[in-house]
């Protein structure tokens, strides 16, 4: 058999001429190693007497001698695909993924400073009142220690809305195309106006809303709206209830505008955390007996420090100050 | 009437042998390298620089044939010789550089299509070199048939679509410069191009069943 596979029909079968039968042929005879290695110097052969590349053999040449001397490394060839139409193809992806990388940059920065850019955020630093004047006329005084967040180009169309954390007194215009007025306090509770004066309230202790003048809706997250009347107190109370009172006094309520405290029979616990909201301060009443004594009158107060000093000569307290809060306890009697 | 049958048999046979004497495959191939043998006992390097000289044109010439293009075809082969050098092959017990060349050049390629038809396989199979130095019987013809499949695709294109192919492919030519030689646009080119090579993946996935059976299992 081994007679019957020669160097043409060799030839044939790399050309693709040899048939099917000869390539049976050709299978079995390679089986003997011999064969194999003629197979392949045939192949050498064949492959010798038909180019079909012109190749720079002297300069591979060099360049395998300089890498054989070890006067270069070993090349890091790009067989991954070395086409240029996919090399091409690669930058032009290149630069595509990154313009929408920066394209989604900006995005994801836009996202995340959306507030900034399209909001303007009033905020009123301790024992300071600001009073903001808004483009649809509407009046706002900030309580010291809030923020209050209002779109920067304008009210839209169809509703005017601001966002609240801290307290603050509204005095909404009323527009000429009964555009709605809303204070969003955060949590789901949402005031609801057409034109009133208000004095709204948004910080952990609680959500209050007291109603001078007009009408107000105000929207809870659970559950009806509940429509104030003027002079309605509304405070909401452990887990979303909630209560609505007249209050016999309700300076007491809109007492921060003239900077004072208006206590009426008020725990030192209310005090204290009325005094810490509007000054941004921590104070600790350090003696369970203490809260619950209880203050009268009008305190006029710029800061933490000179009403606590009015209020310890009262409460006959002692007053220590540590680096990050104020502590209240009552004072060692010193037994001689 | 038989006896010119036998007559003719005979001829036939006589005919034959003659050919076959008359091939040189017994003569040349027992000492065909063995010059070369004896120049990588004394100097390794001077041997592997030998070798390329006498087998990089027609290993490139070969791995072409899978490749169709110039660039990688060198690569291949370039990389094949690094690393045989490197890897200090040429101390192994080859019983034919040429044969251990080629079987090695195929397997680069094979797995450099196979890359290329299948792009989620490891890139680094690509340099893998054959497992074993010779290779079984019938893979040989499988990967003959194997370029043959590749060419008979590429002669299948439109004349046009092939042209673009092979400026692109061979030549290396910018899609500019095959715009203007085949007087279209760019846009036309990147399309030919890409008609080109999808028919080639289409072509030879149908066929890789083939391909695939006896050079995937271990």
């Amino acid at each position: 058999m081994d007679q019957l596979i020669n160097r043409q029909v060799l030839f044939d079968s790399f050309e693709g001429k040899a048939t099917s039968l000869q390539r049976k042929l050709i299978e079995q005879w390679l089986e003997d190693a011999d064969n194999r290695n003629y197979y392949y110097r045939c192949l050498d052969e064949w492959e010798r007497s038909r180019p079909q590349l012109w190749i720079d053999q002297q300069r591979a040449q060099q360049q395998y001698d300089a890498f054989l001397t070890g006067e270069t490394k070993r090349k890091t060839r790009a067989l991954t695909d070395p086409e240029t139409e996919v090399q091409t193809g690669a930058r032009i992806r290149k630069v595509i993924i990154g313009s929408l990388a920066a394209a989604l940059a900006l995005l994801v920065l836009g996202f995340v400073f959306r507030a900034q850019f399209l909001y303007k955020t009033y905020e009123s630093s301790n024992a300071h009142l600001t009073s903001i004047l808004l483009s649809d006329s509407t009046e706002v005084t900030l309580n010291s220690n809030s923020i209050l967040r209002v779109p920067r180009f304008g009210f839209g169309r169809n509703v005017r809305q601001v966002w609240l954390d801290g307290e603050a007194e509204f005095k909404v215009t009323h527009t000429r195309d009964n555009l709605r007025f809303e204070v969003l306090m955060g949590d789901g509770y949402r005031i609801e106006v057409l034109g009133t004066e208000f004095n709204a309230f948004s910080r952990a202790r609680g959500k209050r809303v007291f109603l001078t003048k007009g009408k107000v809706k105000l929207n809870l997250p659970e559950g009806k709206p509940v429509y104030l009347a003027p002079g309605n107190y509304f405070t909401t109370e452990h887990k979303g209830s909630f209560k609505v009172v007249m209050p016999a006094e309700p300076l007491a309520i809109t007492a921060w505008k003239e900077r004072t405290f208006y206590f009426e029979d008020t725990r030192l616990t209310e005090v204290v955390e009325q005094i810490s909201e509007r000054f941004a301060v921590r104070i600790r009443i350090m003696d369970s007996g203490l809260g619950d004594r209880t203050i009268g009158g009008i305190y006029q107060a710029r800061d933490a420090d000179a009403l606590l000093e009015t209020l310890s000569a009262m409460f006959e307290m002692e007053i220590i100050r540590t680096s990050d809060e104020i502590e209240l306890r009552i004072p060692q009697k010193q037994d001689l | 009437m038989t006896l010119p049958i036998t007559d003719d048999s005979d001829d036939f046979v006589r005919v034959f042998q003659t050919e076959s004497s008359r091939s040189d495959k017994p003569a040349i191939e027992t000492d065909d390298e063995r010059l070369l043998r004896e120049t990588f006992r004394e100097d390794p390097r001077l041997g592997c620089s030998l070798l390329f000289r006498r087998y990089y044109l027609t290993l490139c010439n070969h791995a072409a044939r899978f490749v169709h293009s110039r660039e990688t075809a060198e690569d291949i082969v370039s990389d094949l010789f690094e690393s045989f050098w490197e890897q200090g092959l040429f101390e192994q017990p080859i019983h034919s550089y040429r044969s251990y060349l080629y079987t090695a050049v195929r397997h680069r390629a094979y797995n450099y299509l196979r890359w290329k038809i299948r792009p989620t396989d490891p890139l680094e199979s690509i340099r893998s070199a054959p497992v074993a130095h010779t290779i079984a019987p019938d893979d040989a013809m499988q990967y003959t048939e194997l370029y043959l499949k590749v060419e008979s695709i590429i002669q299948e294109l439109s004349p046009q679509c092939r042209r673009a192919y092979l400026l692109k492919r061979v030549e290396g030519k910018k899609y500019e410069e095959i715009a203007e030689e085949l007087q279209v646009t760019t846009k036309a080119v990147e399309g030919l191009v890409g008609r080109a090579l999808a028919r080639l993946r289409t072509g030879l996935k149908e066929s890789w069943f083939l391909a695939t059976m006896y050079f995937l299992i271990p």
